[in-house]
This record gives structure tokens, C-alpha cells and sequence, in this order.
């Protein structure tokens, strides 16, 4: 050990020196990096959400390094995205959301997954002044806390249940009764709520409200009941399987109505794939659709080019979980070189003062954070593909009315 | 009119939730095993009868022939090289040890079908048929038939066949089985196998009617486990009376108080069934 020593001891000092000046180096090629902390669900229930946002940030990460990076002040830095598996145990992810900032050094993060952990951790990003964008977020009560470093690009749960009962109130002037059926989870049950005073404001009738509890696995009691009613318009909120469940066993009861709606499954190909003809005509509404046709100023550009980039690199089609996720990547990178530093203070008054068009669409934020330029787009399946009604701006087709 | 469908929508998925737990309640009380790997084979079998449909055209009715003689091979090697070492062990040993195995096999389907939805749809549908406004999806009508069919035939190989007898008779006694040359680690992968191939027929009558994702194997093993409790273990009728119990209660549960309590409800009467009659509606007493 003694004879290691002295041999490396007598080292000629410019190997030293270059040795010294490599170090430096690769320390100064670390300041070049700028890292963003997403804390997710990998494992867990949640697991499948989390794939998908991280197929979200992944792209966009990919398409900037690929320009060269995000420009600082006449300087490319590259953008590296840090994980953390949370477990879907929203605890954790606030751990998780701390250990990034404290110790992982973060530049800056992106909310964990969904209204309620992106609430609980918000409040260490709050304490710690750390620039922060939810991409899964919807929930009013996520943004009111007064906090001035989160940002999110969900609008609220009723601009989805609004525009909807809209067209059906213009383009159905039969239907009167509704039957509302949802999941007794979180979002769910607040999509259906928000559905239910919209059908009231609208003049509709709500014959029918009830929960089902998660994992049902037969609705033929219930739709049973729902048929008895015989409403016209028949509004199901929930998720992929519940959602297929239902519809399958509306078909096996011989359930018709003019209006069947169904929120978030429509919006997945998966759901499109599955339902197979029982799809047909069943309108929904999501924040986001590829079908969507926006010209953006962002990285990413047109609509029509982000869905390309993202099939090249995964082989199927994006919704609006994974746009978001990209979405909140480019939201960052336009802010950071509009600010032209990496001071998180003035990075965050960048992203307050965001008035831009994306592929995801028009974004500003409200007073509390919150997106509210975005109208989410109103869609049908029809034929085997989701035509979007409304907004007017990126309209495709007319609404049809009758699903068997 | 109301009722009536209701009550009919109850006695279908009745035998249903039996097709669930007939293999279940078999290992359960013969080899006094809680199988949690079940929930994952019946998720297999689906895949088998989505798949053998989506690829050759095959039907699910001929599948079920594939399905059988498969899972009562895949179990059998099971129970023989893995479950037979611990077999003697406390329950609580076996009860890790399958929910260790159900780990590897619900994470290897996610690995290999990912975690989405699939949906067998039969092309043309099979539709449904209406008596007196009351409707009845037929390949619910004849997943109860079968479902029906398959309980049938567990009963004559345990009343009619020398292997069904001796699965009785070590349920029932398991020292004097083998002091009457019954070769009981046999007999044992034999009924672990019989339950895997229960489980693999379910799947694949369950793909016709719920949606396929390796995450349901939890619902179906939930149920099948309440079906069993109700029903009373290690009796083949035990299962079809829990299984049509649990659809009433749900059933009409749901009508009365809504769906979002029936669950909870049918958990009550689980609790209920535990300390008032342990042994569920037709198990036997004293038989663990």
C-alpha cells in the first residue's frame, strides 16, 4: 500500500494539473444540464398513469436535447429529467417531492400524479420557492391555496361537462331526462357532480344519480333501474374498464338512448379498440385530443407534429395524459428562456406571465394558477374514430345523435 | 317488471361468481390452501380465449376443451414442485407462498399484455333474448349454463370417480387416507390441478362478459373468496348457493340503496356469515 502511494506520488505534476483541469471540466459540463424532478407513481396502481407522463416528459426531453437544448442567456444548457418511483402512496410522493428539492438538486419539478397528490406536495414546493407545473391536476380546490409557485394545465372539471351539455341542449331538443352513473372516486364522482348541475342549469331533467363503488364488476341492477327511467341522455363517468363494463351490459339489456356520454374513457384508443362498434356515437370530452388541430409556438409546433413525434417514438397514439405531460416540459422551457436565467423567482414570473399557443393549445394562467384559456375539446366516436365538436376553432364534424 | 329483472340478473351472475370460486373453494378446502394465485389464472384463461379468438378465430366454447387440460397441467407441476414443500406448513406459510407466486404471475402478464383493457367481442354479437320485457344477454345465458355444467361435473368426479373419492377422503381424514394407501401428495396436485383448470375455464367464460387486464385478477379473487365464506368450503353446492347469494344481496342491494353500498353491504353479510355460521350456508362443521 506504502509503495502504491509513493509510485503515485511521484506522478509528474502536469498529469496532476490535467488531471485537475478534467475535473473542472466535467463539473462545468454538469452546470450545462438543467434537471427536472418528477416524482411518479412507477409501481402501484397508479403504475399505467405514470407511464404515460413519463412518455410525456421523456418526448419532450428528447426533442430539446435534440435542438440542442433549452437557451439561457446565449447558452444551450441540456435538459435532464430526474424520476422517482412514489409507489402511488401519496405520502411518499411528498418525501419524494422534499428529497428532490433538499438534496437531488432539482432546477425545477413537475407535481406528482392527480389532484390529490399534487395538493399535498405542492406545499414543500411553496416552502422551498420551487417553480411548479401539475400536469394531471383538474381540481379547483388544488389551486386556491393561495401558493405562488404552482402552475397547472388542466382546466377545471366543469369545462368539461359545460360545452357538452351545450351542443346536446342545441342539437337535441328531444332530450329531457338524464341519468347520471359514477364511480365513487375522486375524479370521477366530481366530473359527475359538475355534470349534474350543468344538466340543471340547462334545463335538463336528472331522473337518476348514483354511485357505484370501485371495483363493481356487474351494473345490471343498476342499468336495470337507469332503463326503467328511460332517460335520453345517459351520462357515465369512471375508467377504461368500468366504462367498457357498462357499455357491454347497456347492449345486453338493450339499452338505448339518444345521448350516451362517458368520461375519460373515449379519450384512449385502448377504449376505442375495445368497445369495438359499442362505441359508436358515445360523445365524451378530455382537455385534450390528438384529433385537436392547433398551431403552436412551442417546440413541438402543430398538433398534427406532436402526435407524428410521439407515434416515431412509441408506436401509438398520445392522449391528452401524455400531451399534458410534454406540454408542461415545452410551458418550462419557453418561460426559462423568456426569463433568460435559471433564477427560480424569475422563471416563476415567466410561467405567470405565459400568452402563448401551444399544440395543446392556448395557455395562461389564472390568478391562482390554474390554465384558463384552454376549452377542452367536446369529441364522438365515429366510425371507429373520435371526431371533435367543438371548440369551433378545431371542429371536425356534426354532432349525431342515437347510440344502440 | 322491475324485480323480475332484477332477480334474473341476479341468478345469472350468481352462477358466475360460482364459475369463480368453484376452484377456489376446492383447493381451499381440500388442501386447506388460500389460493391467491386463482384470481391470475382466471385472468390467464382469458387471455388464452381472447387470444386463440383474436389470432385463429377460435371460439370461446372450444377453447374451453384447451383451457381445461392446460391450467390442470400448469397446476399440477405447481402444487408438485413448489406448494407440495410447504403443504404441512401453518396456513399462514402456503398463504405467502401462493401470494408470492401471484405477484410473478400477474406482473409477468403485465409485462407481457401491458396493463391495458382488452374486450373479446364476439363478430356477429350474440345479443340478447327478451321473455315478457325481461332480457337476458345470451353469452351470459350460456355462461351460466356452462358454469352450471362445470359445477355438474366437479360433483360426479368427486361422488363417481375412485381419484374424486379419494380427494373426498383425504379432505375429510387425511391420516386415515393414507393408512388406506391413498397417496395423498397425489391427491393433492391432482385437486390443485383440478382447481387451476376451474379457474382457466372461468376465464374463459369471463372474457366474454368483463373486461381483460391483468389488474381484475384482484375483483375475482375478492369475490371468489366472499363466495366461498357464504357458500361454505369444500362443498361443490356450497359454491353455486354463496355464488347466488352474493349476486342477490349485490342485486338487490343495489336497487334498494343504491349501487355505491352494494359492495358494502355484501361485506357486512361476510362479516355476519363469520360469526354467526362460520361453516357458510352448506359447508360442513368441523372441517377446516
Amino acid at each position: 500500500m506504502a509503495r502504491f502511494l509513493l509510485r503515485y506520488a511521484r506522478l509528474p505534476s502536469s498529469l496532476l494539473v490535467a488531471a485537475g483541469l478534467a475535473l473542472s471540466a466535467s463539473a462545468a459540463l454538469a452546470q450545462d444540464v438543467i434537471k427536472f424532478g418528477a416524482p411518479l407513481p412507477l409501481t402501484g396502481p397508479l403504475a399505467p398513469e405514470a407511464i404515460k407522463q413519463q412518455q410525456g416528459y421523456d418526448l419532450w426531453a428528447e426533442q430539446v436535447n435534440k435542438a440542442g437544448g433549452i437557451a439561457v442567456g446565449g447558452k444551450k444548457y441540456k435538459v435532464e429529467i430526474v424520476y422517482s418511483d412514489y409507489q402511488s402512496n401519496t405520502p411518499r410522493a411528498v418525501q419524494t417531492t422534499e428529497q428532490m428539492i433538499s438534496q437531488g438538486g432539482v432546477n425545477f419539478m413537475f407535481s406528482p400524479f392527480g389532484s390529490g397528490a399534487a395538493k399535498a406536495a405542492s406545499s414543500v414546493s411553496e416552502r422551498y420557492k420551487m417553480p411548479t407545473i401539475a400536469s394531471t391536476a383538474s381540481s379547483a380546490q388544488v389551486y386556491d391555496q393561495g401558493y405562488k409557485y404552482l402552475f397547472g394545465t388542466f382546466t377545471p372539471n366543469d369545462t368539461l361537462t359545460t360545452p357538452l351539455t351545450k351542443i346536446v341542449k342545441a342539437k337535441a331538443p328531444n332530450v329531457k331526462k338524464v341519468a347520471i352513473l359514477a364511480r365513487n372516486d375522486l375524479f370521477p364522482l366530481a366530473i359527475a357532480q359538475e355534470m349534474e348541475k350543468s344538466a340543471k342549469a340547462n334545463g335538463f331533467e336528472v331522473v337518476y344519480f348514483e354511485k357505484y363503488a370501485i371495483g363493481t364488476l356487474d351494473h345490471s341492477a343498476t342499468l336495470s333501474q337507469i332503463k326503467s327511467q328511460a332517460p335520453q341522455w345517459i351520462f357515465v363517468t369512471g375508467y377504461i374498464n368500468d366504462l367498457l363494463l357498462v357499455r357491454k351490459q347497456m347492449t345486453d339489456q338493450q339499452i338505448k338512448a339518444d345521448v350516451v356520454s362517458m368520461i375519460a374513457g373515449p379519450a384512449y384508443q385502448e377504449f376505442i379498440d375495445a368497445a369495438g362498434q359499442g362505441g359508436e356515437n358515445i360523445t365524451s370530452a378530455a382537455w385534450w385530443h390528438p384529433a385537436a388541430q392547433y398551431n403552436g409556438k412551442d417546440i413541438f409546433g402543430t398538433t398534427a407534429n406532436y402526435v407524428k413525434l410521439f407515434r416515431e417514438k412509441f408506436k401509438s397514439d398520445p392522449d391528452y395524459a401524455q400531451a399534458s405531460a410534454s406540454v408542461s416540459g415545452a410551458l418550462f422551457q419557453m418561460a426559462i428562456e423568456k426569463a433568460g436565467t435559471l433564477d427560480k423567482e424569475k422563471v416563476r414570473d415567466a410561467l405567470a406571465a405565459t400568452d402563448v399557443m401551444t399544440f395543446w393549445g392556448p395557455v395562461k394562467f389564472g390568478a391562482t394558477g390554474q390554465i384558463n384559456s384552454l376549452e377542452p375539446p367536446v369529441f364522438q366516436l365515429q366510425g371507429g374514430k373520435a371526431v371533435v365538436l367543438s371548440p369551433d376553432i378545431i371542429k371536425q364534424g356534426e354532432f349525431k345523435l342515437g347510440v344502440h | 317488471m322491475l324485480a323480475a329483472q332484477i332477480l334474473i340478473n341476479a341468478l345469472v351472475l350468481g352462477c358466475l361468481y360460482a364459475c369463480i370460486a368453484i376452484g377456489f373453494s376446492l383447493v381451499w378446502g381440500v388442501l386447506n390452501v388460500i389460493n391467491l394465485i386463482h384470481g391470475s389464472f382466471i385472468v390467464l384463461g382469458a387471455y388464452l380465449a381472447w387470444g386463440l379468438y383474436q389470432s385463429l378465430h377460435i371460439s370461446p366454447w372450444y377453447s374451453l376443451a384447451v383451457a381445461a387440460p392446460l391450467f390442470f397441467v400448469f397446476g399440477y407441476v405447481i402444487q408438485r414442485l413448489i406448494l407440495n414443500r410447504v403443504i404441512t406448513a401453518p396456513v399462514l406459510v402456503t398463504l405467502t407462498l401462493t401470494f408470492g407466486l401471484d405477484l410473478i404471475l400477474n406482473n409477468a402478464m403485465i409485462y407481457y399484455f401491458k396493463a391495458d383493457y382488452r374486450k373479446l367481442t364476439l363478430t356477429p354479437p350474440m345479443g340478447s333474448v327478451s321473455i315478457f320485457d325481461v332480457v337476458v344477454p345470451v353469452d351470459r345465458l350460456i355462461a351460466t349454463v356452462a358454469a352450471l355444467a362445470l359445477t355438474f361435473v366437479l360433483y360426479l368426479i368427486l361422488r363417481r370417480l375412485r381419484v374424486g373419492r379419494a380427494i373426498v377422503a383425504v379432505r375429510l381424514d387425511r391420516d386415515a387416507a393414507i393408512l388406506m394407501g391413498v397417496k395423498v401428495n397425489s391427491i393433492y396436485a391432482i385437486a390443485f390441478g383440478l382447481g387451476a383448470a376451474l379457474a382457466g375455464c372461468a376465464g374463459v367464460l369471463m372474457a366474454l362478459i368483463f373486461p381483460i387486464s391483468p389488474l381484475t385478477s384482484t375483483a375475482y379473487l375478492g369475490k371468489a373468496f366472499v363466495v366461498c365464506v357464504l357458500g361454505g368450503l369444500g362443498s361443490v353446492s356450497g359454491a353455486l348457493a354463496g355464488g347466488i347469494l352474493l349476486a342477490l344481496i349485490e342485486g338487490v342491494g343495489s336497487a334498494m340503496i343504491g349501487p355505491a353500498h352494494a359492495t358494502t353491504l355484501s361485506f357486512v353479510l361476510l362479516i355476519v356469515f363469520l360469526i354467526l355460521r362460520p361453516q357458510g350456508l352448506l359447508g360442513r362443521k368441523g372441517f377446516e
